[in-house]
């Protein structure tokens, strides 16, 4: 093959994207590094170098670390129930059946509709007249009904709510694919040695998912500390900021406030917590338990 | 006995699945100032006035008209251009291609709110501020990193001989990338513009930035919007038939080709 020709159709098949990439992505990557480190308020161009200033700021900025604590909160308390849960239901779907083929097809519902439409469903769904305090009220419940997202008591949990609604689907789709890859004959010879039920689960299936494991957390690390829209449009973060998470201070700051440089210091914050988190479940996972044992 | 308890764990699931959705569609259909009225209750009467209303008077006509484009018009770019990136990576390897390839996954690795500050100043620069232009530019830039990922499996699988054939017969490089390799990841083209394209349809949080004036406002956006300028005429019933215009096409979609876009989420994720 002609050597120069290659060259040229080369760099002329990578040019389209590889601008675009360069311009709109690896650029603005660049630049928020630099505007991290910029005092920079208004739509002014007047910014000025200040080093860290940002980053001790935030870290003296209490509703930041409320935020960050809200989003922890989601990723253990949401996180354990939709791993809880996905497990569960990819479990039972194992037998088949028609409900089960009916979920099966079902259930990534949630997770393939728009976020927006999502957040707008489970406001009505916990508006003070929508689905669930009507449901109280008709089985004679009425007392237990609540302001919910605008009690500061509720708010973050009811949308931690949408959010294991949202993405459980997901999880339940990898646990029962890492389900089905388990090999039919270690059941069969489990059934032999008289484990079953939830000795068997508890003995054979569950540390045999050990790398579906892995993914699925390091997947709500991410899942978790990206969430904006839905607690954007469900509580603004309120009230009294019981339901702030990074993302919707972050954007307060720099689209409400027009304070760049400090927004940008928080998303590199946010993106520090994302990278120190994934780190941690990878080492957490970092032997496989059941290679040892082969 | 345990049957019975798996089967009734099944059941109750699947109902919380698909209640909130089935409350979203039977509400879309009754007298808006009943919704929160009678959360429960089912319509009296069909109101199919909630769709004209939601489509000509509250404005998702035009969100919706706006949406298609962004979606239909990122795809259009996206797909040649990661086809060939894509291509040259699997199958001309170069100096320096492993890392080119890297580089290309990176916008994988941070959120997308980490450069929204700088993109929003970045499009003000270039004039690509609130238009339409400027989102689809955004929306293929920030696809490339998984489409190139995706496509380059599809590539990769394709034996080298075909290309080899190709070239003997007289095609150029492009030629034989046109008319022979093309073709043949045509099912990875479907699968992963399917894939891309109810993530663009959905798209909330770049175009709430991008995307300002309300002749410019996509789908979620118009719906968003909905909630707030409704909430004083606590009439409903257009805000209700807004949602079912946002996921009934992507639901219709899914439905189509759920096995390979199951496949395409599992890959993805498995390997990503």
């Amino acid at each position: 093959m002609d050597r120069r020709g290659r060259t040229a159709f080369i760099v002329s098949f990578l040019a389209p994207a590889g601008l675009l990439y360069a311009v709109f992505v690896l650029w603005p990557f660049v630049q928020a590094i630099q505007f991290s480190m910029y005092r920079w308020r208004g739509l002014s161009m007047i910014r000025r170098f200040v080093g860290a200033e940002n980053f001790v700021k935030l870290g003296k900025d209490d509703v930041f670390w409320q935020a960050v604590g809200h989003n922890l909160w989601l990723l253990v308390v949401g996180g354990l129930f939709v791993i809880v849960v996905s497990v569960a239901i990819a479990h039972a779907m194992r037998g088949g059946g028609t409900v089960s083929k009916l979920l099966r097809s079902v259930h990534l519902f949630p997770q393939v509709i728009s976020l927006v439409a999502v957040a707008v469903m489970w406001q009505f769904v916990f508006n003070p007249q929508g689905l669930l305090n009507g449901a109280l009220r008709a089985i004679g419940l009425g007392t237990l009904a609540q302001t919910w997202l605008g009690d500061p008591k509720w708010s973050l949990s009811a949308v931690g709510v949408a959010f294991v609604w949202y993405v459980a689907g997901f999880y339940i789709m990898l646990f029962a694919a890492g389900i089905q890859s388990i090999p039919a004959d270690v059941f069969e010879a489990a059934e032999l040695d008289g484990s079953r039920g939830f000795h068997r689960f508890r003995n054979l299936t569950w540390p045999l998912l050990w790398s579906v494991k892995r993914v699925a957390v390091a997947y709500l690390v991410i899942n978790v500390l990206n969430i904006f829209a839905l607690v954007y449009l469900m509580t603004r973060g309120g009230p009294d900021r019981k339901s702030e998470i990074m993302l919707t201070y972050l954007y307060e700051q720099a689209f409400v406030n027009s304070q760049f440089g400090y927004a940008t210091a928080m998303a590199m914050g946010n993106f520090i917590v994302i990278l120190l988190l994934s780190s941690l479940v990878l080492f957490a996972f970092r032997k496989d338990p059941t290679a040892r044992r082969a | 006995m345990r049957r019975f308890l798996t089967g009734s764990v099944l059941v109750v699931f699947t109902l919380l699945v698909v209640m909130p959705l089935l409350w979203v569609l039977w509400s879309s259909l009754k007298a808006g100032d009943r919704i929160l009225a009678e959360p429960w209750a089912f319509p009296k009467k069909l109101h199919w006035e909630n769709y004209s209303n939601a489509w000509t008077t509250a404005g998702i006509g035009q969100t919706f008209l706006n949406s298609l484009v962004a979606t239909v018009g990122t795809l259009v770019f996206l797909l040649p251009i990661c086809a060939m990136a894509a291509y040259v990576l699997a199958k001309y390897p170069f100096k320096g291609s492993k890392l080119v390839q890297t580089i290309f996954m990176g916008q994988m690795m941070f959120p997308t709110f980490l450069v929204i500050v700088p993109l929003f100043f970045l499009l003000r620069d270039l004039h690509l501020y609130n238009n339409m232009p400027g989102l689809i530019v955004v929306y293929t830039a920030y696809s490339l990193s998984f489409t190139i990922f995706v496509l380059g499996g599809f590539f990769q699988a394709l034996p080298n001989e075909l290309m080899e054939a190709a070239m003997i017969d007289g095609c150029t490089h492009s030629g034989t990338f046109w008319k022979v390799m093309m073709p043949l990841v045509r099912p990875g083209l479907t699968v992963v513009g399917i894939f891309v394209g109810i993530g663009l349809w959905n798209e909330y949080n770049l175009a709430l930035v991008l995307m300002t004036s309300p002749e410019n406002r996509t789908l979620p956006l118009g719906i968003a919007n909905l909630t707030m300028t409704q909430q004083y005429q606590s009439d409903w019933g257009a805000l209700f038939a807004g949602l079912v215009i946002v996921m009934l096409p992507v639901l219709l979609i899914y439905w189509i080709f759920r096995d390979r876009i199951h496949q395409a989420m599992l890959a993805g994720a498995v390997k990503g």
